[in-house]
């Protein structure tokens, strides 16, 4: 099909996005990306000013990770590009497809320390996926087009292409339609299903390891069929939360260093390890020498590159995990391994009997969890709530909980929310944000206030960097260094100040209400919990050591 | 620590250069030394690229594939020599 036009660098910028299927960006204009917001004013994609850079950058991963669409940020040169930084390395870490524009000085004034300039292009290598420089008007469309292939292609992630001034004023006369495949795919070597059809078989106790590989691969359907007619117990990632039905008996939550003892316990017994979509990452292996050290593995990933990285895999089963679960799901006879996990589980399930009148944490996100609407999508900082929220709540699906699990980034999880709000409107959005996080993007509550974005806030707030906190009481001799806030503001008087209904709450009995008149409220909602100072996360795997030998308290 | 020699071929591509070498150091590989040439009739490039390390070479072998740019990667010697470096 034959579509020739002559556009501005700019407008064909809006062109390639709209064939793409983008509806929506996020951004913050200047000077030298000018000419694209002067294309937008003409344009049908909707713009989301955010209120920094990195708002924009994390919303639109919030976006793409909701919807399981590319998200799209745009920044101008120099400040702008550096504020998106930390959004593509959190989204490479997590691999989620973004595409981040980004303005730069006209051609002529690059390498001459021009007024906003920085070489973000060489900035980009260690935080994207892949980058592009724009030099000549002709390249702009193809560059364009495989930017978007390649976020989307394989592992996941984010791609930058950077556009001088006076390539985005440039016109072209082009075929905008056109498009390349991309030349160099890696060649996957064939999946090894005889050695890992043979393990399976011969495993007495087996466990199914889940990461956010799954929800990347579009593949829960077939993850959950996996794990029923296997009936592996299976244990799960922080980013791989929701791909197994929380419901299912012989699952047994997150693994890891805040993970259940059940599910910690069993990976460390266990004779053979299915890992799927996950990386063995140190937050979920704890001493790698001694995790699951009487197990075989068998490693289910699109990614070459992580077989054998940090733990060799006796089958690696490269490819798309939508057809490689289905040539290994076999009915397995291990009764009384099931049992013995079921158990367990029960034996070690999570109790909300916190003494006293203060605000238990926990005991606040199950209530939640329990009355929120069936697909609500819940976005989280990074801290003690974000371990409590993925310790209490219960996800779905990958897509209905948004965390930064990679990067640990502070700061994700309100901007995180406007782009999952904008992705999914009659979707219920609950960011959970600690004190801390909190006021990291808290700029971004005027864009909640602009677009009047009906995403629910739930604060949980102990005055205190509460898991560095934790860390300094436990393993630096109580010596607490720079993690008081007690001098944080009044939240229920800054909600009010963009327009945002708030409430603040303080003792157990307000819990229920509180939670039923912020998920009843039409609009955006703050609800601001003080909770206890001294509240740790349990269980805790200290540093460098093995899964099983978890703290539970003081 | 093992000496290795990779040979690259790869688009002749903005930073494919930059790239290659940013992969090397970050993934713990010590760079000894490089030689890059460009066929401008297939517009491929050729990099011989020197690296020590403690670390399996198979590891910078996979991230050095997964550059978008990338066309194929071997290891000249993957007979390990001992440095005293």
């Amino acid at each position: 099909m034959v579509n020739e036009q002559t556009l501005t660098g700019g407008a064909l910028l809006f062109d390639v996005l709209q064939q793409h299927g983008v509806q929506h960006v996020f951004g913050y204009p200047g000077g030298a990306i000018m000419p694209i917001y002067d294309a937008l004013y003409d344009s049908d994609v909707q713009h989301f000013l955010c209120r920094h850079e990195q708002g924009a950058a994390f919303s639109a991963v919030g976006y793409a990770r909701a919807s399981g669409k590319v998200g799209v940020c745009l920044a101008t040169s120099g400040p702008g590009a550096t504020n998106l930084i930390t959004g593509l390395a959190d989204a490479l870490a997590d691999s989620i497809p973004i595409v981040a524009i980004t303005g730069q000085v006209a051609t002529a004034a690059m390498g001459s320390d021009a007024f906003q300039e920085i070489d973000i292009f060489g900035l980009s290598l260690a935080c994207t996926k892949h980058s592009f420089q724009v030099t000549d008007i002709k390249d702009l469309p193809k560059v364009l087009h495989k930017a978007f292939a390649i976020a989307l292609e394989g592992r996941q992630g984010p791609v930058l292409v950077d556009i001088p001034k006076d390539i985005q004023l440039a016109e072209i006369t082009c075929n905008t339609l056109e498009f390349s495949e991309l030349k160099n795919k890696v060649k996957l070597p064939p999946a090894n299903v005889g050695r890992a059809i043979a393990l399976l078989s011969q495993a007495k106790k087996p466990v199914l390891y889940v990461g956010g590989g799954v929800g990347m691969a579009n593949a829960v359907d077939e993850l959950r069929e996996f794990a029923k007619t296997t009936g592996l117990p299976s244990v799960s990632t922080l980013k791989g939360l929701g791909a197994i039905d929380p419901q299912d008996e012989n699952y047994l939550g997150m693994l890891g260093m805040h993970g259940t003892k059940a599910a910690n316990m069993a990976v460390q017994e266990c004779d053979l390890l299915i890992a799927v979509g996950a990386r063995f990452d140190d937050r979920v292996t704890g001493k790698l020498d001694e995790f699951a050290p009487n197990a075989k593995v068998i490693h289910f990933d699109i990614d070459t590159a992580e077989i054998n990285k940090r733990r060799f895999a006796d089958a690696a089963i490269l490819g798309d995990l939508k057809i490689n679960l289905p040539a290994l799901a076999i009915p397995l006879t291990i009764e009384d391994w099931q049992q013995q996990n079921i158990k367990r589980s029960a034996d070690f399930a999570w109790r909300y009997d916190h003494p006293g009148e203060n605000i238990y944490a926990p005991s606040v996100l199950k209530q939640i969890s329990d009355k929120m609407p069936k697909n609500t999508c819940v976005t989280t900082d990074v801290g003690q709530h974000q371990m409590w929220a993925a310790q209490h709540m219960l996800f779905n699906d990958p897509s209905n909980f948004l965390t930064s699990g990679g990067m640990g980034t502070m700061g994700f999880g309100v901007p995180a929310a406007v782009g999952a709000q904008v992705s999914r409107p009659t979707d219920c959005i609950v960011a959970v944000s600690g004190d801390g996080s909190f006021m990291m993007n808290v700029q971004e509550l005027s864009t909640i206030k602009r677009f009047q974005l009906p995403v629910k806030l739930v604060l949980l707030d102990n005055a205190k960097l509460g898991m560095v906190r934790q860390w300094q009481d436990l393993f630096f001799d109580g010596r607490l260094s720079e993690t008081d806030l007690s001098d944080n503001p009044d939240f229920v008087m800054l909600a009010s100040s963009f327009g945002i209904k708030a409430q603040e709450i303080t003792k157990k009995h307000e819990v229920a209400a509180a939670v039923d008149e912020m998920l009843d409220h039409d609009g955006p909602y703050l609800l601001h919990v003080k909770i206890d100072a001294k509240d740790n996360v349990w269980p805790l795997v200290p540093p460098n050591t093995a899964n099983d030998q978890m703290m539970e308290s003081i | 620590m093992n000496n290795y020699q990779l040979m690259i071929k790869a688009d002749d591509k903005q930073v494919v250069l930059e790239r290659i070498l940013q992969v090397a150091r970050y993934r713990g590989f010590l760079i000894g030394g490089i030689n890059a040439t460009v066929n401008t009739g297939t517009h491929i490039g050729t990099i011989e690229l020197f690296v020590r390390s403690e670390r399996p070479i198979e590891l910078l072998i996979d991230q050095i594939n997964k550059l978008v740019d990338i066309k194929e990667v071997t290891v000249e010697n993957d007979v390990s020599q001992q440095s005293r470096a």
